[in-house]
């Protein structure tokens, strides 16, 4: 019906076109709603607890890539824009290059990637880095329990105050403002600080980060997992990555104390933190 | 003033804060659909300076309160420690060697220390989930009996809990040996037992015990509780605070003085930068 009417004026036919690209683009920014319908908690939420892990490549590279030293050879996960690149401004592609080139130093106060001294690795980056995660749920909050570093995050799903001014607060990984879509968890994150990255590859952004997660779940071992980031000061538009989570029912969360770890390699973690060496 | 001491000036500060919003009176222990006490809340953790500090009673000193000891068992209340553990605890004990402290270097909190803090318990599904001071997590699972293999060591070890009539015990082995019970040295080894033993007294009060059984450092169990038991904490004025992080190594500028404090006292030119 609305094709039919937009046809009869070649203004008509642009804003179709816009339309329907428009329309692709959410199609594949929220991608088409799973037939599966997960478990409820006792509270009416989709219920979508246990221990949570992405088996994929992500952590090194979000875009398609070639092998580097101890890195393989793998697909990106950028679904949109479409040709699966991040949409860099200019100036920012070169900053990237330029972080690529120091990922290797050995000493992390000249390594240019913040996961060398352990910081916390932020959002989305925590998700797909590599170590499993616990989901508990209650009717007011999602409790993210992450195995790296113990680190762990709370989401209010209830309606709560808006997050504070980024003046006030900034964060590793951002302020979480948490609702629930159909089966979907949908988690709008604000708030972040400009030193975490979302990769191995110097993928990075300002502290003016806006980060939209969403969990769905699949069927019962498996979850799609989304992130949408809005950065206008280092990309030229929103830009989407989607992966699956499989459920891991043998094992629960381990440790790994990404600090014990500098110092078992003889790394003394006394460098200067104001803030920082970028 | 050793940086040891700045933090616990700074510890008993918090603490005296924090005393002033317990919530008063009892009122019955509120239960789950399967009848267990419900342990979800805010609880505060056991006051004091005695539980980062020192374990056993100990007199006041400059940057340290008094303390009463926690040990309940045996009732001398000193840890009933093998000879060479004690002078192991002694050596950790020396301002000199503070820097192994793992804490100090935002790591691992040991289960006991953990109590010194707030706690937020929630109580979701077959696991009690508990964060604490930093980022101190714990999962404890209340349907898995057996522990992990023997293989995987943890710093809070493997808890696994069940339930003795309205008390939650919660077992953990698996220990990977670096933690500290206290900035006092106290430690135990990979080879430890821990039975910790939340009891839920009213509806603001669960008082804690915790047994350790670890014949590689001491000649028998001993018993410690906290050093008052964990009050719930009222909900935070205009709600829950969902928006704190917890950054202590991302901030930790600190750790270079109790580096250089360290490299000193072996004659070593201090490196930190």
């Amino acid at each position: 019906m609305r094709r039919a009417r937009v046809r009869a004026s070649a203004i008509g036919v642009v804003v179709a076109a816009v339309f329907a690209g428009a329309h692709a683009i959410s199609l594949i920014a929220q991608a088409p709603a799973p037939a599966y319908r997960a478990p409820r908690t006792a509270a009416g939420h989709p219920d979508l607890q246990g221990v949570w892990r992405a088996w994929n490549l992500a952590r090194y590279d979000l875009e398609d890539h070639g092998a580097r030293p101890g890195v393989p050879a793998g697909r990106g996960f950028v679904v949109d824009p479409p040709d699966g690149k991040i949409p860099y401004q200019t100036w920012a592609l070169e900053k990237r290059k330029e972080l690529l080139s120091k990922i290797h130093e050995p000493d992390p106060y000249k390594n240019s990637d913040p996961l060398a001294k352990c910081y916390i690795p932020g959002i989305p980056r925590l998700t797909y880095l590599g170590w499993p995660f616990q989901i508990i749920q209650t009717p007011e909050y999602v409790a993210f329990n992450y195995e790296w570093s113990h680190k762990k995050r709370l989401v209010p799903v209830t309606p709560v105050a808006p997050p504070p001014s980024p003046d006030d607060v900034s964060n590793w990984t951002g302020v979480p403002r948490g609702r629930f879509d159909g089966n979907a968890l949908v988690v709008n994150l604000t708030n972040f600080n400009a030193y975490t990255w979302f990769d191995m590859a110097g993928n990075f952004h300002s502290e003016a980060l806006k980060v939209t997660e969403r969990y769905i779940p699949l069927s019962a071992d498996v979850m799609r997992y989304e992130a949408t980031m809005e950065d206008p000061k280092v990309f030229t538009r929103p830009w989407t990555i989607r992966m699956e989570l499989q459920r891991q029912k043998d094992t629960p969360i381990l440790d790994y104390e990404c600090t014990a770890m500098l110092d078992e390699l003889g790394i003394h973690h006394t460098w200067p933190r104001d803030f920082d060496v970028q | 003033m050793s940086n040891r001491h700045l933090f616990s000036l700074f510890v008993g500060l918090v603490c005296a804060a924090s005393v002033t919003a317990l919530a008063q009176g009892g009122g019955p222990i509120p239960r789950r659909a399967d009848g267990k006490p419900n342990l979800t809340g805010n609880w505060n953790g056991g006051i004091g300076l005695s539980h980062t500090v020192i374990l056993e009673e100990h007199p006041g000193g400059f940057g340290i309160q008094a303390g009463k000891g926690l040990v309940i068992d045996p009732p001398t209340g000193v840890i009933p420690y093998q000879p060479w553990a004690l002078a192991e605890r002694n050596r950790r004990r020396d301002d000199a060697n503070a820097y192994e402290d793992p804490v100090g270097h935002c790591e691992y909190y040991d289960v006991g220390r953990m109590h010194s803090f707030a706690q937020d318990i929630f109580h979701a599904g077959d696991s009690i989930v508990i964060h604490a001071n930093q980022h101190n997590t714990r999962v404890v699972s209340l349907t898995r009996r057996e522990h992990l293999p023997q293989g995987i060591r943890l710093w809070n070890g493997d808890p696994i809990g069940h339930w003795d009539g309205d008390t939650l015990v919660v077992e953990s082995t698996n220990f990977n040996g670096r933690t500290r019970m206290a900035i006092g040295g106290d430690f135990y080894s990979p080879n430890a037992v821990l039975v910790e033993r939340f009891r839920m007294v009213d509806a603001n009060t669960i008082n804690w015990t915790m047994t350790i059984t670890d014949a590689t450092v001491f000649t028998r169990p001993w018993t410690m509780t906290s050093a008052v038991p964990m009050r719930r904490l009222p909900p935070p004025q205009g709600g829950r605070d969902f928006d704190d992080e917890d950054t202590c190594h991302e901030g930790n500028v600190p750790l270079v003085h109790l580096k250089n404090v360290y490299d000193q006292a072996r004659g070593i030119k201090p490196t930190g930068k």
